[in-house]
Order: C-alpha cells, then sequence, then structure tokens
C-alpha cells in the first residue's frame, strides 16, 4: 500500500513537468544573443533585439517569396514571430482594414471608395514582382509567340485552333497541329487573374471584352483549376490546353511557357532579367503605386505582376511598429538577394531606395 | 433465424414473388455495403499511398517549416491547434447540444418552442461551414482579435445541429417504461434524465458527439478567418493565432513544390487516423456506460 | 402490413416528483436545458442579422436582380445568383439520391443482416468515411476521381444519346468536374451522417415486433419493413435532414470538383457551380460589393433551406396522414 507521500508524489511530478514544460516553451520568446548578422552578408548597421509577433494576411501570389523572407529574418531577430496567412489580397486588405492584422499582402490597389474605411493613412511597401507565364501544352511546339491580340481572341474562345491563322502569322516557320484547345483560367477568385486582365484590357482594349477583377465571366466551354497549381495541372494533363500561370508554379510543374510580345514589339520570355526591366520601365507614382503591366522598354515582359505590403503610417504600439519597420525594411533590404532563387525579381535599385524612404516614414511612439 | 422459420412445413410453401423480392432486397442491402466500401477503400489507399511516406515522429512533433518548398517535417503546431480548437468546440457544443436536445425531447415535445428549435437546428445544419467562420469574424474576432478560442466557436456553431439532432433521436428511441419506473422510485424528472435516459440513450449521443467532432476536425473554411496562422506551436487558445491540419492540408495542397504537397497528405494521414482513434475510443468508452 | 407503429408518446410523468426542493433543482435543470434550446434560436438570429446586414448592398443594388439573374459577373458589378442556386439543389438532390439508399442499406445491414463478424468492420469503416477530411474527399475527387469517371461518363453519354430526355441530362463532353461528379462526393460525405443515425433508431426496434414478424411468417426482408421500418420512421427522416444540410452547404470539397462555371444547363456531368463553392472560391479576393453579394449568396442559401425543410415537413405530414 502506497504511504501519502508516495500517493502525492505522482501529481507533484506530473506538476512539475508541467511547469517545466511551461518554462521550456516560455523561453522562446526571450531573446537569445544574436553572433551572426543578418543573412546576405552585406555591412548592415546592427538593429537593437526585438520581441513580438507579427500578423500579417493576403495574397497568395508573392507568398513564396515572402515565406523565404521570414525564415532569414528569423535569423536576424529570433525574437520576433511573424506569420503570414495567404487567404487572399481582398481578404488581406479586408483584415488591415479591421485591424485584424500588422500588415496585409496586395497584388491591387485599394479602391478610393475604400479608403475611407481604414483605421487611417496606409502606405504602400512595393515588395517584389513576378511574371506571369501564358503557359501551354503542346509537345511539337518548343517556341511559341503570341501577342495580346491573340491571347485575348483565345480566352475568349474566338480562336479554337492551335493552327489558326493568326496564330500561325506569329510562329513563322513552326508547325501548329491542328489540336482543338483548351483554355484553362481560376475558378477561385485571384490577384492573378486580376493582373492577367488587366494587362488584356491594356494592351487588347478593343479585343478583350471580359473586363478585369479577381474573377471575370469565362465563357463556358473552359475548364476551371483551383489555384495556380490547379490551372498548371490542367495544362500539364490536357494536350492543346493554354493557361495562365505564375512562374514559380509552371516551372514547379515543369510546364512550356510562350513568349508574348511586348509593347515595343519585342517577342520576351518571362524570366526575372525582362521582369526587372518592365519594372524599371514602368511609372512610379509618388505613393509608390505604379503598374508594370504591358510596360514600355524592348526587354520587358508585358504580364509583369506587382505586389505590395499595406501597412498602416502611424502605429499605435512601440513594440508592433519596431517589429514592422524592422521586418519591412528586411524585406526590401536584404531579403531582395534571396528573390531570384524563388523565381521572384527584385526591386530595381531606384524603387527600392523609394520603398526603404517610404518604409522609414512609419511613425511610431515613443 | 427465418430460414428455419420459412422451413417449417406447418407454414406452408412461400410464394416466388415473396422470395425472390427477399432475395433482391437482401443483396441489394449486401451491396450497399460494398458500393460504400469501394470508394472508401479508394480514398483511403490513395491517402495512404501518399501519407505514409512522410509521417514519422519528427513530423508530428517539429514546427511547420517556414519556407514551404523546404523538404522535410512537420505538422506539430497543427496537430496541436487541432487538438485545441476541435476540443474546445467539443467542450462548448456537446453538452449544449445534449441539453438543448433534453429540453425537446423530454420537456417541449411537439409544443411550439420546441418545433420552432427543432426546425432552426435543422437550418443551421445547412449553414456553410464559411458563413460560420465569417459569422464570429464579425461578432467576434473584430473585437478580440484572431485566437484559437474564435476557431473554436465557428466549429462549436457547425457541430451544434448535429449533436442536438442525433442526440434528441436518441433519447426518443429511449422506452417510456424507463422514465415511468425511474419516476415510480421517486426520482426527480432531473434525476431520471441524468441517471437513466441519458445513459440508456449514451450509444446515439456518443455517435452523433463523434459525428460533430469528425466534420469539426475536417472543416478548413470556418477557421480560414477566425485562427490566422502560425508555423510553431502555440499552446493558447486565447493569445495569438493558431493553426490546424484541415487549414495546413488545404494550403498545402495548393502549393506546386513536392515538399509541402507532402506535408498536406502526412497531414491528412494524420488527421484521420487521429478522429479514428478518438472515434474508437468514445465508442469502447460509451460501452462501458451504457444501460441497457 | 405493419406490427407496429409508434405509439403516440404520452408525457413524461410529473405528479410523483414537483414539489418542494426537489421542484426547484427541477425547474432549474429545466430552464437550464431550455436555455441552451433558446441558444440556438439566438446563435441562428444573429447570424441572419448579422449576414443580412452585410449582404444588403448587393440585394439593393440592382432592384431584385441578385435573385432573378443567371448572370454571375463581378468584374462588370452584376450580381445573378440563380446558376448557385440551380447548382446547389441539383447536387444536393444528386446526392441523396444516392447517399440515402446506400445509408438505409448499410443501416440495416448492421442492424439486421450481417453476420456477427462482420458488424464491427463495416461499423468501423462507417467512422472511417466519417473521419475523412471534407477537403481530402475533394482532392481525392480532384485527383483520382474525375479523370477516371471522365470515362465512364462518355460511355452513358454514347449509350444516352439517342433516348429524348436522357440524352440532354447526360450529354457529353466532360471534364469529370461537374454536378454530377460533385454530387457522388457529396454522397460519400453524408452517407456516415445518415447511416450513423439510422442505425441507432434500427438497433432500438423491439426484438418482439421482429420476432411477431417472423412468427406469422415473413421473409427477413418483410419483416424490415414491417416492424423496422414503421417505427424509425421519425428517426430517418431527421437523419435524412442533417444529411440534406450537410449536402447544401459542404464548401470545400464541392468547390474542388464542381467545375465553377456559373451557368445552368440541364446536363449534369457538365460544370455548374453551387452557393458554398462559389462562396469558398471568391471570398478570399473580393472587396467591396462582390464581397457583400457572396455574404448574400449565403443569406439565400439560409432562405432556401428554410424553404427545403419546410417542404419536406409538409411531405412527411401528409404522407403519415395517409399511412
Amino acid at each position: 500500500m502506497r504511504t501519502r507521500s508516495a500517493r502525492s508524489a505522482g501529481p507533484l511530478a506530473a506538476l512539475l513537468a508541467t511547469a517545466m514544460l511551461a518554462v521550456a516553451c516560455g523561453s522562446d520568446e526571450t531573446p537569445t544573443a544574436q553572433t551572426d548578422t543578418s543573412v546576405g552578408g552585406t555591412a548592415t548597421t546592427r538593429e537593437a533585439q526585438l520581441t513580438g509577433s507579427l500578423n500579417g494576411s493576403g495574397a497568395t501570389f508573392p507568398k513564396g517569396f515572402y515565406e523565404v523572407a521570414i525564415a532569414g529574418y528569423k535569423k536576424a531577430q529570433s525574437g520576433v514571430t511573424v506569420n503570414y496567412n495567404a487567404i487572399g489580397s481582398g481578404s488581406g486588405r479586408q483584415n488591415l482594414q479591421d485591424g485584424v492584422v500588422d500588415f496585409a499582402g496586395s497584388d491591387g490597389l485599394v479602391k478610393e471608395a475604400d479608403v475611407p474605411k481604414y483605421k487611417g493613412e496606409f502606405l504602400y511597401v512595393p515588395t517584389v514582382a513576378a511574371p506571369i507565364t501564358v503557359s501551354y501544352n503542346l509537345a511539337e511546339v518548343k517556341d511559341l509567340t503570341l501577342d495580346a491580340e491573340v491571347i485575348a481572341k483565345i480566352f475568349q474562345r474566338q480562336i479554337k485552333k492551335w493552327d489558326d491563322p493568326a496564330i500561325a502569322a506569329l510562329n513563322s516557320g513552326v508547325r501548329l497541329p491542328a489540336t482543338d484547345i483548351t483554355v484553362a483560367h481560376r475558378s477561385d477568385g485571384s490577384g492573378t487573374t486580376e493582373n492577367f486582365t488587366l494587362y488584356l484590357v491594356a494592351a487588347a482594349p478593343n479585343t478583350w471584352t471580359l473586363k478585369s477583377g479577381s474573377t471575370v465571366e469565362w465563357p463556358t466551354d473552359t475548364q476551371a483549376g483551383n489555384g495556380n497549381q490547379g490551372v498548371a495541372q490542367i495544362v500539364k494533363s490536357t494536350p492543346g490546353a493554354v493557361g495562365y500561370v505564375d512562374l514559380s508554379d509552371a516551372k514547379a510543374s515543369g510546364l512550356q511557357f510562350a513568349k508574348v510580345k511586348n509593347k515595343a514589339g519585342q517577342a520576351v520570355v518571362p524570366s526575372i532579367e525582362s521582369t526587372t526591366a518592365a519594372l524599371a520601365g514602368a511609372q512610379v507614382a509618388p505613393d509608390l503605386s505604379y503598374n508594370p503591366l504591358n510596360a514600355d522598354g524592348a526587354g520587358s515582359y508585358p504580364i509583369t505582376a506587382p505586389t505590395w505590403i499595406l501597412v498602416y503610417k502611424n502605429q499605435t504600439d512601440k513594440a508592433k511598429g519596431d517589429a514592422v519597420k524592422s521586418f519591412l525594411r528586411y524585406v526590401v533590404g536584404d531579403a531582395q538577394k534571396l528573390a531570384k532563387d524563388v523565381d521572384y525579381a527584385p526591386l530595381p535599385a531606384a524603387l527600392q531606395q523609394k520603398a526603404i524612404a517610404q518604409i522609414d516614414s512609419i511613425v511610431v511612439p515613443a | 433465424m427465418s430460414d428455419q422459420i420459412l422451413s417449417n412445413p406447418l407454414l406452408g410453401h412461400l410464394s416466388t414473388a415473396r422470395r425472390v423480392r427477399n432475395k433482391v432486397a437482401i443483396g441489394s442491402i449486401w451491396l450497399s455495403v460494398l458500393v460504400a466500401a469501394v470508394p472508401l477503400a479508394f480514398v483511403i489507399t490513395y491517402l495512404v499511398q501518399r501519407g505514409i511516406g512522410i509521417v514519422d515522429w519528427n513530423f508530428l512533433t517539429d514546427d511547420i517549416p517556414i519556407s514551404s518548398r523546404l523538404p522535410g517535417p512537420g505538422m506539430g503546431p497543427a496537430i496541436l491547434g487541432t487538438l485545441l480548437t476541435t476540443g474546445a468546440a467539443t467542450l462548448m457544443a456537446v453538452p449544449l447540444g445534449v441539453l438543448a436536445a433534453v429540453y425537446l425531447n423530454e420537456y417541449g415535445g411537439k409544443g411550439r418552442l420546441a418545433s420552432v428549435i427543432r426546425f432552426l437546428s435543422d437550418v443551421m445544419a445547412g449553414v456553410p461551414s464559411i458563413v460560420m467562420g465569417l459569422f464570429i469574424y464579425t461578432v467576434w474576432v473584430l473585437r478580440y482579435g484572431q485566437t484559437g478560442i474564435a476557431g473554436a466557436l465557428a466549429l462549436a456553431c457547425l457541430m451544434l445541429p448535429i449533436v442536438i439532432r442525433s442526440a434528441e433521436t436518441a433519447l426518443g428511441l429511449v422506452p417510456n417504461e424507463l422514465r415511468e419506473a425511474s419516476a415510480a422510485l421517486g426520482s426527480r424528472t432531473s434525476r431520471t434524465i441524468l441517471t437513466v435516459v441519458i445513459p440508456a440513450a449514451l450509444p446515439g449521443v456518443v455517435s452523433g458527439a463523434l459525428l460533430a467532432v469528425a466534420r469539426a476536425a475536417g472543416e478548413t473554411a470556418p477557421l480560414l478567418f477566425t485562427i490566422g496562422t502560425v508555423t510553431e506551436s502555440n499552446t493558447s487558445l486565447f493569445e495569438g493565432t493558431n493553426t490546424a491540419l484541415s487549414a495546413q492540408i488545404f494550403g498545402n495542397a495548393r502549393q506546386p513544390f513536392e515538399a509541402a504537397i507532402d506535408r498536406a497528405w502526412g497531414a491528412a494521414l494524420t488527421l484521420i487516423v487521429l478522429v479514428f482513434v478518438l472515434t474508437f475510443v468514445a465508442r469502447m468508452v460509451a460501452r462501458r456506460f451504457t444501460v441497457r | 402490413m405493419t406490427i407496429t407503429t409508434a405509439p403516440p408518446r404520452p408525457p413524461a410523468p410529473k405528479a410523483l416528483t414537483s414539489p418542494g426542493r426537489a421542484g426547484l433543482s427541477d425547474r432549474g435543470f429545466r430552464a437550464l436545458s431550455l436555455g441552451c434550446g433558446l441558444l440556438v434560436l439566438v446563435i441562428l438570429g444573429l447570424i441572419a442579422v448579422a449576414m443580412t446586414q452585410k449582404a444588403w448592398p448587393a440585394f439593393t443594388y440592382d432592384g431584385l436582380t441578385f435573385f432573378t439573374s443567371t448572370r454571375w459577373a463581378p468584374s462588370a458589378e452584376v450580381f445573378g445568383s440563380l446558376p448557385f442556386v440551380y447548382g446547389t439543389v441539383v447536387t444536393a438532390v444528386i446526392a441523396l439520391v444516392l447517399a440515402v439508399p446506400l445509408s438505409i442499406g448499410i443501416a440495416l445491414f448492421l442492424s439486421d443482416v450481417a453476420p456477427g463478424r462482420l458488424r464491427r468492420p463495416v461499423s468501423s469503416l462507417v467512422d472511417l468515411l466519417a473521419a475523412v477530411p471534407s477537403v481530402v474527399y475533394g482532392l481525392w475527387g480532384v485527383i483520382v476521381l474525375a479523370p477516371w469517371i471522365t470515362g465512364v461518363y462518355d460511355n452513358v453519354s454514347e449509350i444516352t444519346s439517342p433516348i429524348p430526355v436522357l440524352s440532354s441530362l447526360f450529354a457529353g463532353p466532360s471534364t469529370g468536374r461537374g454536378l454530377f461528379t460533385a454530387g457522388i462526393i457529396l454522397a460519400l460525405m453524408v452517407t456516415p451522417i445518415i447511416t450513423s443515425i439510422t442505425r441507432e433508431v434500427f438497433d432500438t426496434v423491439p426484438t418482439m415486433a421482429k420476432e411477431a414478424a417472423y412468427a406469422l411468417g415473413s421473409t427477413r426482408w418483410e419483416m424490415v419493413r414491417a416492424a423496422v421500418f414503421p417505427h424509425s420512421s421519425a428517426g430517418m427522416i431527421g437523419a435524412v435532414m442533417l444529411g440534406l444540410g450537410r449536402a447544401m452547404g459542404e464548401t470545400i470539397a464541392a468547390a474542388l470538383v464542381i467545375g465553377s462555371s456559373p451557368q445552368i444547363s440541364a446536363a449534369l456531368f457538365g460544370s455548374g457551380d453551387s452557393m458554398a463553392a462559389v462562396i469558398a472560391n471568391e471570398f478570399g479576393e473580393a472587396g467591396g460589393l462582390h464581397r457583400a453579394a457572396l455574404i448574400g449568396l449565403g443569406v439565400e442559401l439560409f432562405a432556401l433551406t428554410i424553404l427545403v425543410n419546410v417542404i419536406a415537413r409538409i411531405v412527411v405530414a401528409r404522407g403519415r396522414r395517409h399511412a
């Protein structure tokens, strides 16, 4: 028979174990001494170690880049936890409006009518850009060139076969098969769709009638896939299929993508270089909104999608404000070197400087 | 048993029509089991095929990699998140639902109020899970931020109609003799209900509760706007954002990277095992306490 | 031939229990359970009010076109909900047509037909069906079912092409993702609910009633019709109502396999869209009026569920009266 002390030893041990566990979990939050400099290697003034957590939500388009940025930032500031919830630009903006998150990722700009709904003035911080490819599945055609007019007609089902004269006209010397074209688009609302259709509105205004938006009224004899991955899946498994997919997903799925004729008449391959050229050729407004779609410049890829982080100019909490500024500085600073490896185009130097100045203008209470 | 009776010469010859009808019906019943088993077998096989390679101890305990293109474990925070949110939701929905069912069956009967509540409970079963999430976003998250408890509330709203309906059915099947016997022994109504009726109805009530829990554990949409996301374990329901296996499955399966897709299926396998084990254990426990 | 009909239940005896201190705790308990019942009312009322408030701009934007138009074009700020109502109803009907006979069959198997050693495994089978997360059903539907079933659909289209009505119902070609596939996936998700509850109900049929049926010389099937079904009708209906609710409100799984093409077409194998699916698909990126319109679809689904439940109750009441 167990003695009284033995009987209470059990629960006591459990209590002790729980306490130790709590201490162990809690200790994640105290800042640890950092001996290595932040990722990247260039000389940066050593920041004070910060603690806290930041929550952001928004676009799925830049998620690939934000993830590596957050991972890199963790090495520089291990006391700060950053969570990014990729639920869509619209919801991200709504969350920021409601004050539920600290920053929002958005592929598009806030509509005029919605600006007063925010809790104060907010800033656009450009972060990266990436090309939207027009991916296709034709085993025999290794090299395909398209332009805005033809793309518009294909996606509106006015051109239904690959050997259509309009396509052939752009691809002299290439044997185009008589396969039916299967059009793939997004079933879910998407910033990628929005930028793709904005491009068509700008570059083929007399041909494209479906307007632009996160969802458009696609013809009924087309196929819908969920997410970039869904569209890539359809293109990959259907001979004769064509769809718009961001570069990251297209490469990961092993898709072929077409060259697209830009404003200057050059047929350009979607790549980091041609994206950066488009960014350089774009007009940047004072609030740092800009439009690289259908940009000027011989080397610009015309279907380049921008993305921003939205953040309130006047922060209400010192710890959060400091963390937000530090994180954003990292994203437009050292993290830019990581962008290329994950198929995103870093900001050109001029735009990067403006972004840094924008971040510096964030006001943090003392 | 019926064959013994049918072969009883005293009962006369069974008409062909009746015999055929019987055979067809019994055959259809066996067939229906097959028809359900076949797709399930396919789903489970596919799930196991894709998930088994990645699930190991590290997968179950390590943090979620911040960059989803990196291969490797784990889903620890998601498992914790699922346990916390679904657990909290169950603690809220099951007692509430059972008590509501008690009202409907023991006190309300066919009365006006009871009929309305019953009707509305059925209607609530049809509210899309995403609307529940939006509802909690509007009434809770805007005030208190994205936390585990917000997700739990959304899941509880989803669970409630299932618990109520199945518990009411189970309570209704308890023969009146039991109630009368208990009353004859001098028991108060409330005591009768607690000590006689509910234990007699326990298998049905537990079944319903398990259905509700399975649903809650597998739902993504209500959590999208209510719990946010994390990559490290968050043991607190009331502070900070959280994540769950269902949300991770959906998010990762939509990525193009092999590593993320692997983790998605690993998480799916983990979730289904979790729910199934829970179901099994709960039924065992219920069997112990049933009054039959 | 019915052996037993469920007798009307007299109210629980009160005479022995009410007075004094015992009565207080009794009343307290009753109040508590009433409170919980009322909570359902309150929550539902809150949902209805909060959602309608948010959806109002979409309802009043262009007269009543939200409810009457068949065109959904957010980029042009045109919001018509009819294609989604159609899709929701069609997929729910298909799901129930497939799931109800299946579920009743499995429930009967578990309660009356199964040899003892098969009972536990098949019961676990049902639990397993319930344990699969909805998103997994959706993913499996897209990755495995849709590509495979295209072949089946094409065969059926060919066979039914000369027959007038069926040819338009089963017209091809199909991508495998559409109304019928969504119906199948929903049926898989709804089956465990209906089976579980129905099985519990079947298990409580008094053995005496079953033995009486056998004693009168019935076959097993006749016994089921005479003793099991009449006793269980209320429970079965409750189970089906719950299943219907699930089928109409399922979000993610439907969103992945339904084809996402807002159109009203008789072709069951073709693409369509449902209210819950389109909300799930488009909500992430929606803002302003688009968001309000999606919430409006949620409110409309609410109303539709109420309507369906009312109709079902009328049909059942009429059926009972004629029995």
